[in-house]
């Protein structure tokens, strides 16, 4: 099913299984993470967090913490306050929407549990951890908001007192006639979807290390961050101060999911520890810090209605989904709710939209990335949607999807809400997982095992994937108040080496890999030649928004793939005067440039380093600069859209609602595979995630919005026994709007999984017409579901 | 703290020796004191795994015991497994079958399986879910370690 569609001269490493650069130090142990980096006299900082969900602080004593030999200095939200600004908010997706912006530390009030209120430096995390535990403040607690319902009560406690109710924005996308086409289809289906908290949790807490020079008045950063630029310029925010004076530095992140994409309040909180006493500051989390200082996202209920004919043609949906944001705005502010509403048609044609998103604020900690963002919860609309009319219709799940694609030549095709779809065979990719499903025999496991009285069940979720975030001035124009361009710096050095400088971030995800692979073909150069360098503000170049939004590959691929091939047009061109030849005439293979079609006279690229930065005379020609260096800008005209088919088989036991994973396999469609290993390994992560999200993991909250799952104990990350194996099917339909054809991949596996375990186990419940519409589907809430099913079912015989 | 203690312990085949606070987590010792911060924290309770350890030849959790415990013990660390600039076999097998993405969780990863193969040469991919099951990964989805694993068996035993 591969199609193999050439997109450069030359593929002799794009497109291959190559193993990573980055393994060997990593798997031996030399990897450098946050923790693992000290700089002289550094001291470390530790958080004192809010025990209460809703309170006024009425009184902080710091004075016993002072006094403890070892501590360096205590600051509260009213110091930090004296010197720095508001936590900035880059997504401002909804208009006029009432932000609910906060400082680092709480100053007078504080809105969520964990929420930082003071902060301790001392000579180590040890004494600075005994130091919090004396400092000593008053709490006037508040009526608590702790969840969506008592948010949007006519009668409820207000997070913010100057506003009506703690509604933060609502916006409407709207397209056709939505209320014409629901009161003359055939048929509604409606459902209420709701998705639990969760968070991205990468194995690594977050963490930084700041020193604040007051002589040179430079801050200078090693940060987990995987958006180092932003960093930079919201630091400049908070503290007005030139960018120019501010250095991030990224070392190895030990995961990012977008977790790390944010911008904290412990990096603000750092710097002013670090500026008051002149050293070097130290914060990293501890996974308690963690679960309650680190993004939390997902949290959404999700009221939708679809339209359709008796044929199966959907002809309308409306909704309204409600994001159940925290007690102040993170970084993405709404940004990701905002996306659940964006994605909510999937891959349909839906020529009547009505839909909502609204925005609500509670006692909660702040909403932020996560790998997926949105869109898992807008696959959750329509592939929970179109699954129940096909039940209602009689039709195959198959048949009523293929049925309401666009066709690949309806393509760049508006989805009604923001986005434009640039191309897809969206009917192949999704026969391309039924054939799989039937060659691997899982319907005969599935009869098989239904003949012993077990139920197994099949699900499938077909997704869309928008990646690429984003071309600039269309993000600036939904709100987004930061950039989506990327550029790169591709050199040749003196001795014909090449280094990549690129803004993106690696966390994980191997993009020194398949950048040192793009570069090399396009240059025509071994790979061993090529170093990808990231993670440095003052050496490596500015990318606009940072690593998120699957745009590593496409975007920082593509602004690397034309720098690379307009220094290879440099180098022919350098080479031609060596060789007394035209550049048209040559070739350059593994780093040897020859007259194409024969083998009896080259050049290196070492030579043509030579002439260009060394012993120029008679070997740079006249008119061209010397050195050899090209950097490219690329800010996309559109994003590139991937999308796939994933199929999962479980199995439920219906005497205890759990549930078991069997298998596994997605058909999926990023444009051009860079690296097939990497993309199934970013498509088998993503979905182990979604998987741990459908089943396992939830951010708790009880009455008080205390939280109850706030360590591994109790929010629980899916382990080994409880993923299945993968398989993955490529098909490959090249981004025409990314040069290289290569289409974002990061997030894929979040977006499909989890109305895939939805569909699934509906499927193997089928004969008590079970459907899920609330995530996680723990065991207890299965079980629930089933023995009200069988009592119906009962109740009807 | 002034009952500071004197530990003195074996990593990799070096002595180390240092004066500690009992309360030292043998993590941070090994990663402080002797400068070994391949050993990583991941939840420091215990669940995710990433400090496993050898301790005398069994896996531990560094995070969960104190330095002053292991004073006269032998320990591996994840920096004991390459030889020189040579990848152990299980190592290898991880970077050939794309066993790992941000590596933090690798170390904890590498030392269990350590463990896992030296009792079992010939593990089924099944025991292998089961061997690594209290080691946490939020990047692969596992199904590249496990073959990982199976490879470096298999490779092990030929």
């Amino acid at each position: 099913m591969t199609i193999a569609e050439p997109v450069h001269n030359q593929r002799k490493y794009v497109g291959t299984s190559v193993r990573r650069t980055e393994d060997p130090r990593l798997l031996a142990g030399r990897g450098q993470y946050i923790d693992d980096l000290t700089v002289p006299k550094m001291i470390e900082g530790a958080i004192l967090r809010s025990p209460l969900a809703h309170a006024r602080i009425t009184n902080i004593d710091v004075s016993r913490a002072l006094e403890l030999p070892g501590v360096f200095d205590v600051i509260t939200g009213k110091d930090l306050a004296a010197v720095a600004g508001q936590q900035p908010v880059i997504w401002l997706p909804i208009p006029d929407q009432r932000l609910a912006k906060t400082h680092a530390l709480a100053v007078d009030r504080v809105r969520w549990v964990g929420q930082a209120v003071a902060a301790v430096v001392a000579v180590d995390r040890y004494v600075a951890e005994d130091a919090l535990e004396l400092i000593e403040v008053d709490y006037e607690p508040l009526p608590v908001v702790a969840d969506l319902e008592a948010a949007l009560a006519p009668d409820a406690p207000k997070l913010y007192d100057d506003w009506p109710d703690n509604v933060s924005g609502s916006h409407s996308y709207k397209t056709g006639d939505a209320d014409a086409a629901f009161a003359s289809a055939d048929l509604v289906v409606s459902g209420s979807f709701t998705h639990g908290r969760a968070m991205g949790c990468p194995l690594e807490p977050r963490g930084c290390i700041v020193s604040w020079d007051s002589f040179s008045d430079t801050l200078d950063l090693w940060l987990s961050t995987q958006a180092p630029n932003l960093a930079r310029d919201l630091l400049a925010e908070v503290f007005e101060v030139p960018v120019s004076k501010i250095r991030v530095r990224t070392p190895n992140l030990g995961g990012g999911f977008g977790n790390k994409f944010d911008f904290y309040g412990e990096e603000i909180i750092a710097a002013v520890l670090s500026r008051r006493t002149g050293r070097p500051v130290k914060i990293v989390e501890d996974r308690a810090d963690s679960f309650v200082a680190t993004g939390h996202s997902r949290d959404q209920r999700l009221d939708f209605e679809m339209a359709l004919n008796n044929d199966g043609t959907i002809v309308g949906l409306r909704g309204i989904s409600y994001g159940v944001l925290g007690g102040a705005l993170s970084t993405v502010g709404a940004g990701p709710c905002w996306a659940s509403v964006l994605t909510c048609m999937g891959p349909y044609k839906i020529p009547n939209l009505d839909v909502t998103v609204k925005v609500v604020m509670t006692n909660r900690a702040p909403y932020g990335s996560y790998r997926g963002w949105g869109a898992p919860k807008g696959n959750i609309v329509h592939e929970r949607l179109i699954e129940m009319a096909a039940r209602e219709l009689g039709m195959d799940r198959a048949e009523i999807r293929r049925k309401n694609f666009p066709a690949p030549e309806e393509f760049p095709y508006f989805s009604g809400a923001a986005f434009t779809f640039d191309s897809g065979r969206y009917a192949d990719c999704l026969d391309l997982a039924m054939s799989k499903v039937e060659e691997l025999g899982w319907r005969e496991r599935q009869a098989k095992a239904r003949a012993e009285g077990r139920s197994l069940g099949i699900g499938y979720s077909f997704h869309i994937e928008p990646s690429g975030y984003g071309p600039s001035r269309i993000m600036n124009l939904v709100g987004l108040q930061h950039s989506g361009f990327d550029e790169a710096t591709v050199r040749m050095d003196s001795v014909g080496k090449v280094t990549v400088y690129s803004g993106q971030i690696n966390m994980g995800q191997g993009t020194h890999t398949t950048y040192a692979q793009i570069a090399a073909d396009n240059l025509g150069v071994p790979m061993e030649d090529v170093v990808v360098v990231t993670g440095d503000t003052d050496s490596c170049p500015y990318t606009g928004y940072g690593t998120g939004g699957s745009r590593g590959a496409p975007l920082g691929g593509a602004s690397i793939l034309r720098a690379s091939q307009r220094l290879r047009g440099k180098i022919l061109r350098v080479a031609a005067q060596l060789l007394e030849a035209s550049p048209d005439d040559l070739e350059i293979n593994d780093g040897q440039i020859s007259v194409r079609g024969t083998s009896s006279k080259s050049v290196s690229t070492r030579d043509v380093g030579d002439a260009a930065y060394r012993r120029l005379l008679d070997k740079l020609p006249e008119e061209e600069m010397p050195t050899l260096e090209e950097v490219d800008v690329f800010d996309p005209p559109n994003m590139a859209t991937s999308y796939g088919c994933t199929a999962l088989l479980v199995e439920v036991d219906r005497e205890t609602g759990m549930v078991s994973l069997l298998d596994c396999l997605q058909a999926h469609d990023c444009g051009t595979v860079l690296n097939p290993m990497l993309v199934d390994g970013q498509l088998a992560g993503g979905l182990a995630q979604a998987l741990g999200g459908a089943l396992l993991e939830e951010l708790v909250y009880d009455d008080e919005a205390q939280l109850k799952t706030a360590s591994f104990m109790d929010y629980l990350l899916p382990t080994a026994m409880d993923i299945p194996p993968f398989q993955f099917f490529h098909q490959e339909t090249p981004a025409p709007d990314i040069p290289g054809g290569v289409k974002g991949v990061g997030e894929a596996g979040t977006i499909a999984g989890v109305s895939l375990v939805a569909s699934a186990i509906d499927d193997a419940l089928s004969d008590l017409g079970v459907t899920v519409t609330r995530f996680p589907v723990t065991p207890p809430r299965l079980l629930d579901q089933i023995r009200e099913a069988q009592s119906r079912k009962e109740g009807s015989a | 703290m002034s009952d500071s203690q004197t530990v003195s312990v074996t990593i990799n085949g070096h002595v180390y020796t240092a004066d500690c606070d009992p309360r030292l987590t043998l993590a941070d010792f090994i990663r402080h004191k002797c400068g070994l911060t391949g050993t990583h924290l991941g939840c420091e309770h215990g669940v995710c795994g990433a400090c496993t350890i050898m301790v005398d030849g069994r896996t531990a959790r560094a995070c969960l015991m104190l330095a002053v415990q292991v004073d006269g013990s032998t320990i591996t660390t994840v920096e004991g497994l390459a030889s020189g600039n040579e990848l152990n076999p299980l190592q290898e097998a991880f970077w050939d079958n794309h066993g790992l993405q941000c590596g933090f969780c690798t170390s904890g990863m590498l030392m269990c399986a350590t463990e896992l193969l030296e009792e079992n040469p010939d593990p089924s991919a099944e025991e292998v879910r089961e061997g690594i099951s209290g080691n946490l990964c939020r990047c692969t989805g596992y199904d590249s370690i496990v073959k990982s694993v199976l490879a470096a068996a298999e490779k092990m035993r030929s």
